[in-house]
């Protein structure tokens, strides 16, 4: 156990060793966190509420979903990707550790290294600028926590599966990013699912998707009550089960297919 | 003057060859990103869409006025990812010393820069920038005449060399930090997100700031309002259109300087 704290707080120490990257990641949040709250703002201009969710509450989201974003960064699929690539994967298995829990290790020392040096700063922000993003009840806060902590499970194994097919399809670029691009859309990160077309809302319910954002946020803000909060989250734990029985299969192949390049 | 231009071009030609013959290796490569970034922006549009429809034109743009701007904005950030994404990593060519060979031979280091590399997978960007764009042009009724058309290619040069000179200038702190990266990707967050919305809908400070500070207002913003004919309370002499090419070639030219004066800074790599 102590090799993984080792991981951990290694991976705390680094990402806090280079300043200047962390002030301007904070800016590159900071702007989006702007750009996105100019933008509801100007969607609900003159209008009470849409789909039952007042102005208020939708910038709580919105400020919230950022600051998410910027805490839950796992890096795992990049890792495993260029590690792969550059066939230091060999020796990482020599390592007298498992593999996934040295990522999943490094992942949480870098989530909480950002709770400290992103979120606080982003908070602070959106605090003078526009609102303290509030949640809505002591309840919905104390709710929210364990959900944000499934969400962080969720997104870990999902970028994990993912990093892991670059075992198969080495030229096939990273296709991370491509996950990546899905996962903004359809976990309700950039607008909740709710304002989606009704086909695409019922959709969604069956994908693991809208469970890595759009669920910690809606009780965070207070649009879901708390009996179904208590469901979101039992979904969320089943999605973690499945996501993790799936990511231990493909692990268990990744490992006879590695392939080691000649030097 | 003639043989410097057919000089100078038939080293641009070569470089550009060779940058084409590098990519084209590994073609499989390029499915990850022929994916991604057509998913990526028909997605932001497509929010813009949904937040039209459920609830109100935004800052008064219509959806096909919005997808005609963010059409635009795409249009010179493909260009800009096709001719200029060497500007994005000043800061790599610092620390590995790749400016070594540049200052050996005997022409314009910054020349040499500019034309170092050309991006052929930036077509892919291109690939969404017009599909949204000739969208939004059929929907707002855009009259394709010479002179709009005319108007509307220097815009989108004039777009690709804004945001060009700016990355180059963000950039070129590497000579003395050693370290643009993470100010790069600053740079392209603010760019990606000011250009594809209208400007406003974020308050006067920011407005202006974009507009004399960063003249980011004039990649997309500003040419969008005179096309469309969208009344957004600022004007300038002779339209807002033509202008974009002028801060263009302003913004290069600043961009050249800069670039220049950090090259005194260059220490080349350590071994």
């Amino acid at each position: 156990m102590s090799a993984y704290y080792y991981f951990f707080k290694m991976r705390i120490l680094t990402t806090l060793a280079y300043r200047f990257e962390v002030f301007t990641a904070v800016a590159s949040n900071a702007v989006m966190l702007l750009a996105t709250v100019f933008l509801w703002k100007a969607a609900y201009r003159g209008i009470g509420s849409v789909e039952e969710v007042s102005q208020h509450q939708m910038i709580v989201y919105a400020i919230l979903s950022v600051v998410m974003g910027a805490v839950l960064s796992v890096s795992v699929q990049d890792e495993m990707y260029y590690r792969v690539r550059e066939g230091n994967i060999a020796t990482d298995f020599i390592k007298p550790v498992h593999l996934l829990g040295m990522f999943l290790a490094e992942d949480l020392g870098n989530t909480v290294s950002a709770l400290v040096n992103r979120a606080v700063p982003l908070i602070l922000l959106s605090s003078v600028l526009f609102t303290p993003p509030l949640p809505a009840s002591f309840a919905a806060l104390l709710l929210f926590i364990p959900s944000l902590m499934l969400s962080f499970l969720l997104l870990w194994l999902m970028g994990a599966i993912v990093g892991m097919i670059a075992f198969w399809v080495l030229e096939l670029g990273n296709l991370g990013i491509v996950k990546d691009a899905i996962v903004r859309i359809l976990s309700g990160s950039m607008i909740p699912i709710w304002f989606f077309p009704d086909w695409m809302g019922t959709v969604s319910a069956f994908l693991p998707f809208q469970y890595m954002y759009q669920t910690p946020l809606s009780i965070y803000i207070g649009v879901i009550s708390y009996s179904q909060a208590g469901i979101a989250l039992v979904v969320q734990a089943v999605w973690i089960a499945v996501l993790a029985l799936i990511a231990y299969a493909v692990w268990q192949r990744a490992k006879r297919v590695t392939l080691i390049q000649g030097g | 003057m003639v043989t410097a231009i057919r000089y100078h071009v038939s080293v641009a030609y070569c470089f550009a060859r060779l940058a084409v013959q590098r990519q084209l290796e590994y073609p499989l490569f390029l499915v990850s990103w022929l994916l991604m970034i057509p998913l990526q922006y028909l997605s932001g549009v497509w929010v813009l869409k949904l937040m039209v429809e459920q609830f109100q034109p935004l800052a008064g743009w219509s959806f096909p006025e919005l997808s005609f701007l963010y059409g635009l904005g795409l249009l010179s950030h493909g260009l800009s990812v096709i001719f200029f994404i060497q500007t994005w990593q000043i800061d790599h060519m610092v620390i590995r010393g790749e400016f070594d060979r540049m200052l050996l031979r005997p022409m314009n280091v910054f020349f040499q820069f500019v034309v170092n590399y050309v991006n052929f997978i930036g077509i892919i960007d291109l690939i969404p920038g017009f599909i949204i764009f000739f969208y939004g042009c059929a929907r707002v009724g855009f009259d394709w005449t010479f002179i709009n058309t005319l108007k509307l290619a220097l815009v989108v040069i004039g777009g690709m060399f804004i945001r060009a000179s700016i990355c180059t200038i963000m950039g070129s702190a590497a000579f003395w930090t050693k370290r643009s990266g993470s100010l790069i990707s600053l740079t392209l967050a603010t760019m990606e997100r000011t250009t594809m919305y209208p400007l406003s809908v974020y308050p006067r400070v920011i407005q202006l700031a974009l507009t004399f500070l960063l003249p980011i207002g004039f990649i997309s913003f500003y040419p969008a309002t005179e096309f469309i004919g969208q009344d957004d309370g600022f004007t300038l002499p002779v339209g807002l259109a033509i202008w974009t090419p002028v801060v263009g070639i302003v913004t290069f030219a600043a961009a050249h300087l800069i670039f220049k004066y950090g090259l005194k800074r260059y220490e080349s790599a350590g071994s």
